[in-house]
């Protein structure tokens, strides 16, 4: 064989190299040259960015001007005391200018404000003073029920449920009136307040004790669920109204006095002081009565219910 | 000289001699060294071919198979932080906490996010041998799901932080519907990467 017998040879095997690597690839809309045409370019992996800290609030002066407010009502064992309360003024101010969340399974959050807990945990502490006997862990909770429900009752459209005399910038226009659901501390300074108000403040002092306690939201009422095991004591004349959440029960708890509009009779001493007992919705609105209310727990995190991932085989031939 | 036939005087063209096809004497030798020379190129062209063919099908098989353990290692990575967080107990915690708990869950969201996008590009890129293209399909779509999930996650978080919690639970139980579809489109990826491997049929899902 001669030279010029393996030039055409070997110029064609170039030309099937040009058509195999360049042409067909650039046709085809592949990567040119001898790179696989399934792979894509590999960066490096994305990783875990931690979420930034948020920024710490700063605490109120406790030499700063204060509300002082002073609340009569009678104990669990008929003892009448007298309870102060001071709340720095810049603190309530804070909250008249906080807008309100609409959306009722946030309510939550007014109860566990952070910058309320040193002054409703003070006031817990006074209400129910820590115990050596745990058998009065029962007075010490009925203590707080009590203190609450004694609060006068006042409807979130009344000026009068206001230390300004007006209703605050951020009452909520709803179908049936206004709705402000007010921080504890709001509650406290106003000296009144209407049911979920009242719940609100309740669940606050109650979890400051170290209970579980849950909002009860119904059509026109809203009220306390005390998680308890089980409550039923001999005296009650009543059986006591629980609902379950979680597994959990919560005993149904008042958290006003309201009867049914009694309280707007003009004559508030009718029914002020007649506490209501854990579980009895004897004498309760209609709506207690008769409907399942909405459970919304105090401190909400979304928790779902799947989030395993399941390492797989590999397949064989790899490296 | 005779114009119509130029012949320079002395110059004679010499008469060729009748071309004849020269004779070929195929020898039984001759014969048989072409066809064995035939029949050799052409079994290596056939073996060269097979082998060509099976190595490039290996290496589909290798780079999906490393394609897919950088994806597992990646998501081993984001499962480590999923579980450390749901072992976090939320029953105590104080409205700041809850809210931490939740900027940790969404920053967790956004990375498992990232990196099932991530690995689903290049695996869903990979040349894969016949066989391998219902494993490959499986794994993509688990892929999918699961940046679906951590989608949701993320955008329950979202609602969380405008303190709409209908819409975060919304968005959990959307999550928790294509974590669903990602555990049974890892079934159907067990299923089919062991057809492709066993040559066996693959049963019905």
């Amino acid at each position: 064989m001669e030279r010029k017998d393996v030039l055409p040879v070997l110029a064609g095997g170039l030309v099937i190299l040009v058509v195999a690597l360049v042409v067909k690839p650039a046709l085809l809309g592949e990567p040119i040259g001898l790179a696989s045409p399934g792979s894509v370019p590999v960066h490096n992996p994305p990783v875990y960015v931690p979420p930034a800290a948020a920024p710490t609030a700063t605490p109120f002066p406790d030499d700063g001007a204060a509300y002082t407010r002073n609340f009569r009502w009678t104990a669990i064992d008929g003892g009448v005391r007298t309870t102060e309360v001071t709340v720095p003024e810049a603190l309530f101010l804070e909250h008249r200018e906080t807008p309100r969340f609409s959306d009722y399974n946030s309510w939550g959050r007014y109860a566990l404000a952070e910058a309320d807990r040193p002054v409703l945990e003070d006031l817990a502490r006074e209400i129910a003073p820590p115990a050596a006997n745990p058998d009065e862990g029962y007075f010490r909770l009925m203590n707080v029920v009590f203190f609450v429900q004694q609060i006068p009752y006042d409807k979130d459209e009344n000026t009068t449920s206001y230390i300004e005399g007006a209703l605050p910038p951020h009452a909520m226009y709803v179908k049936d009136g206004v709705e402000y659901p007010k921080y504890p501390v709001e509650m406290l300074v106003d000296g009144r307040g209407d049911c979920e108000d009242a719940a609100i403040l309740m669940g606050r002092l109650l979890d400051a004790l170290g209970y579980d306690t849950v909002l009860l939201r119904y059509s026109d009422h809203m009220a306390l669920g005390i998680r308890m095991n089980e409550f039923n004591p001999y005296y009650a004349k009543y059986t006591p109204k629980y609902f379950t959440y979680e597994g959990k029960h919560y005993y149904y708890v008042e958290g006003t006095n309201y009867c049914g509009g009694d309280a707007f009779s003009g004559d508030p001493i009718a029914v002020w002081g007649k506490p209501y007992p854990i579980g009895d919705t004897q004498d309760s609105l209609p709506s207690v009565q008769s409907e399942t209310p909405q459970i919304i727990p105090l401190r909400y995190v979304p928790e779902p219910g799947e989030y395993r991932i399941r390492p797989v085989r590999l397949p064989a031939g790899g490296a | 000289m005779d114009p119509d036939t130029p012949e320079p005087s002395g110059l004679r063209i010499p008469k060729l001699p009748d071309l004849k096809i020269p004779k070929l004497t195929v020898t039984r030798e001759k014969a048989l060294a072409a066809a064995g020379t035939v029949v050799f190129v052409v079994v290596v062209a056939v073996i060269g071919g097979a082998i060509l063919l099976n190595y490039t099908e290996d290496q589909q098989v290798a780079a999906f198979h490393s394609h897919v353990s950088a994806s597992e290692a990646d998501l081993f990575l984001v499962s480590g932080k999923i579980t450390s967080h749901m072992r976090t107990p939320t029953n105590d915690l104080s409205v700041a906490e809850c809210d931490a708990h939740m900027r940790e869950f969404a920053a967790i969201a956004r990375y498992g996010r990232d990196v099932t996008a991530y690995h689903r590009r290049i695996v869903a890129a990979d040349a894969v041998p016949e066989a391998y293209v219902g494993a490959q399909s499986a794994y993509v779509r688990a892929l999918d799901n699961l940046n679906r999930a951590f989608t949701f996650w993320s955008s329950a978080a979202g609602a969380y932080e405008m303190r709409d919690y209908n819409a975060a639970n919304r968005n959990i139980a959307e999550a928790d519907a294509a974590w669903r579809e990602y555990n049974a489109a890892i079934t159907d990826y067990d299923r089919e990467l062991r057809a492709a491997e066993e040559g066996a049929e693959v049963p019905p899902a």
